[in-house]
């Protein structure tokens, strides 16, 4: 008789309480993982930030404050050697829609000189730059607003502006950044836009941030208290703040979305945790008497921990496996841009979230199952054969 | 005869360690799903509050918000034309209110001043802006006209750091007016509790502008909201009109989209809820197949014995109920019951305070109670229907 046997028949024996336990542990288990997908990309996209090295300089009062655009300057000069700062690009909001929606894409203006340096991320081909310097109505498109809308590149696209003066402007799309860590950006000329102002009166100078580009972590954090002393005092002050720090201020703003999935897995756990742990005392209970048949059959007391601890884990696995499943083959098959969060990045089927639920179910039907087998381990045989279920 | 509640109540405690641990997987979905009541609560308050139907919020054709638009005073005037409005009974002028919305950051009370929130800070005339919003109400006194003073809503005030009263908050478009806080204001609990108010010729000098950002109108009582906002959106005016109850639906959609997917979290773990108590009275039907044999042989019906186990399976879950509720009292009282979100056009943050009131209380347990008894259906039913001589004939 060997042990996967006995797992067998005991998962076996009683169907009804294995198949509830399993849908217990299974549907809080694809809650789980789903925010732990959701944690991952969080995490991963602010890795990926780290490593480019922006400083954000906006405005102290407000990010709807406007900085001079002078500031560019003073800021390069900063460190004219560059030994500390690659390049500052400038960007104003334009807070741009398609006409006739009500989704306000991240539109802004970017300095067309340093915009390929300090976004080095967008990985423009030599082709591409020299086409965003030649074309004036040049703009880079996310692949989420892209796909949502079903521009290509070469599309004509017209953005009406949601913030005074309600500009339209005309651009064509010289690239769709697919790998976009926020899927609603939408980059265009700011000369184009200054121009576009100025014919008409308007005025279209002064810029939302300007993002700094470090060559490494310690100059940011010098930049970073540089920069702000140099406009303290000013009429116009600055905050300097790193790409996440900056990132992470809307992600609170829009309802804390990562700090609520790990509240989320923290109560998930409990919960799988007292669902298994309750079935292995329920079955352990009703079946002292076999154990203590097979402890004077001869069998070892680690053999009897290990039957017990066993079922528990394998029904931990199963529930898990449960609730995974469907989870992977939603993110799968669910086109990603319908699950997007405001203008972050949707939950991404990582196989780190599917590895961390499943190690986490795993410790969760050892816990669950430990004091049962350790109660089988010190089962003395007539005690148990004489007790009376 | 019903079976007497105390026998249940007995049974409940006979296996303590499973009777616990499903305690203990109730009280957790409940103490979310009192959150997420509270939440919902929170802002469907919010919502109601701010459905004055008589009230109209003009902004700028093509902008989405008031923190977006701009008025210029050219445009502003063009609203005198508007008729059906209410009119100030002393002045007998009609009530339009110009205001200006800009933001200012400010650090959260809630991680300890870690984070900042946008919040909106609006400039209005007192005598015609009390007058349309109707439902905010002074505590203490309001901003003076000649000095730089704002007055501050209570939600503000509460999630916020540097709004006590005597505080000066630096405003202006230098950031170097410093504004002193002087008063307080409620609004039933509305959006407006989350925004900061000054004297509007003040603020506009502060920021340098010379365009209002939106307009507030109280209709007349007896005229039609819809015919005003028609002249406004007309050929003569041409700026956008919303109804106030309009206005914040567009505004708190994050906030409706974030509840939703709460909401949806909880319901699947309560049906593990649901399984487990399903689980435990299997368990407790099972091991008392003779005592129910027993019990129908001294004559109580089988519509008695299945009540009595779904009674049973409500008592239990009813206790993780209670618990439940406890945890998200001291979760709320101790870790904190505030939440602020941003608007989905404004770029100004809304701030939440979540209650575990009586209602929203009672309101989870019976959602414990459908819990409970949904769970012990099945098991009840096959108590019920137990055979009484061959149980008792065997083991």
């Amino acid at each position: 008789m060997t042990l996967s046997y006995v797992l067998l028949q005991n998962l076996r024996r009683n169907p009804l309480r294995t198949a509830l336990t399993a849908v217990a542990f299974a549907l809080p288990m694809a809650v789980f993982v789903l925010a732990l997908s959701l944690v991952v990309g969080f995490v991963r996209t602010s890795a990926a930030l780290e490593q480019e090295l922006r400083l954000g300089v906006h405005h102290r009062v407000s990010l709807t404050n406007f900085l001079p655009d002078g500031h560019r300057r003073k800021i390069e000069e900063l460190d004219p050697q560059r030994t500390r700062l690659r390049a500052v690009c400038g960007m104003r909001w334009f807070g741009g829609r398609v006409p006739g929606t009500q989704q306000t894409l991240q539109s802004l203006a970017a300095d067309v000189d340093t915009l390929p340096i300090v976004y080095s991320d967008i990985g423009l081909t030599e082709a591409e730059i020299a086409e965003w310097q030649r074309e004036r109505r040049a703009a880079i498109a996310a692949g989420g607003v892209a796909r949502q809308y079903g521009w290509q590149v070469g599309d004509r696209v017209v953005l009406e502006s949601t913030i005074p003066p309600y500009r339209q402007l005309e651009f064509r799309l010289i690239r769709i950044w697919d790998e976009s860590p926020f899927p609603m950006t939408f980059y265009f000329r700011r000369d184009y836009l200054l121009d576009a102002f100025e014919r008409d009166g308007q005025i279209g100078t002064g810029c939302s941030i300007f993002w700094v580009k470090c060559v490494d972590a310690a100059a940011l954090r010098s930049l970073q208290k540089e920069i702000d002393a140099l406009f303290a005092n000013t009429p116009d002050e600055t905050r300097s703040e790193d790409e996440n720090a900056f990132v992470a201020g809307f992600v609170q703003a829009v309802g804390d979305l990562p700090s609520l999935a790990q509240a989320m897995a923290t109560v998930v756990v409990i919960i799988v945790a007292l669902v298994a742990g309750n079935t292995m005392m329920m079955s352990f209970r009703e079946r002292i008497r076999e154990l203590a048949v097979f402890k004077a059959l001869g069998f070892s007391a680690l053999r009897v921990f290990l039957i017990v601890l066993s079922e528990s884990v394998l029904l931990a696995l199963l529930g898990s496996a449960l609730g995974i499943l469907p989870v992977v083959a939603g993110l799968t098959l669910i086109p990603p841009d319908r699950l997007r969060w405001g203008a972050f990045s949707p939950p991404e089927l990582s196989w780190l979230a599917v590895l961390g639920s499943l190690s986490i179910g795993l410790a969760v039907g050892i816990a669950a199952g430990f004091w049962p087998a350790w109660q089988a381990w010190q089962l003395r045989t007539t005690d148990a054969l004489r007790r009376v279920a | 005869m019903a079976l007497p509640l105390v026998y249940h109540w007995r049974n409940v405690f006979v296996r303590p360690t499973t009777t616990t641990l499903t305690i203990l997987v109730v009280a957790a979905v409940v103490g979310l799903l009192g959150w997420i009541l509270g939440f919902a609560a929170a802002l469907g308050s919010s919502l109601a509050v701010a459905s004055d139907t008589h009230k109209i919020i003009v902004i700028r054709r093509g902008s989405t918000s008031e923190g977006t638009s701009a008025l210029p005073p050219a445009e502003f005037n063009k609203l005198s034309q508007v008729t059906g409005l209410a009119r100030d009974p002393q002045t007998g002028r009609p009530l339009v209110s110009p205001e200006m919305t800009v933001q200012v950051a400010l650090p959260r009370k809630r991680d300890g001043g870690r984070t900042t929130a946008n919040v909106a800070v609006r400039g209005v005339d007192p005598d015609r802006a009390f007058a349309v919003h109707r439902n905010v109400r002074l505590q203490g006194p309001v901003f003076a006209t000649g000095t730089q003073e704002i007055i501050v809503g209570v939600k503000a005030a509460e999630q916020f750091a540097g709004l006590k009263l005597g505080d000066v908050v630096n405003l202006g478009f230098g950031n170097d007016r410093g504004y002193r806080v002087v008063g307080y204001f409620t609004a039933d609990g509305g959006p407006l509790e989350s925004e900061i108010w000054g004297y509007l010729p003040s603020l506009m000098n502060a920021y340098s502008r010379n365009a209002y950002s939106s307009a507030a109108l109280r209709v007349a009582p007896d005229e039609d909201p819809q015919q005003v906002s028609a002249q406004i959106e007309g050929p003569a005016i041409q700026l956008t009109a919303k109804t106030e109850a309009a206005y914040w639906h567009e505004q708190l959609k994050l906030v409706r989209g974030y509840l939703v997917i709460v909401t949806g979290l909880v319901l699947i773990m309560s049906v593990a809820a649901v399984c487990s108590i399903a689980n435990t009275m299997f368990s407790a039907v099972a091991g008392r197949t003779r005592e129910i044999a027993m019990l129908r042989t001294i004559g109580f019906g089988r519509g008695r014995i299945l009540l009595g186990f779904v009674l049973e399976a409500v008592l239990l879950a009813l206790l993780g109920g209670v618990l439940g509720c406890g945890l998200c009292l001291a979760w709320l009282q101790f870790v904190g019951r505030t939440k602020d979100m941003l608007g989905a056009s404004s770029f100004t943050t809304l701030a939440f305070e979540i209650r575990l009131t009586p209602t929203i209380a009672a309101a989870a347990l019976a959602a414990v109670v459908l819990v409970g008894a949904l769970g012990a259906f099945v098991p009840a039913w096959r108590a019920a229907r137990v055979q009484a001589v061959s149980a008792l004939r065997e083991g």
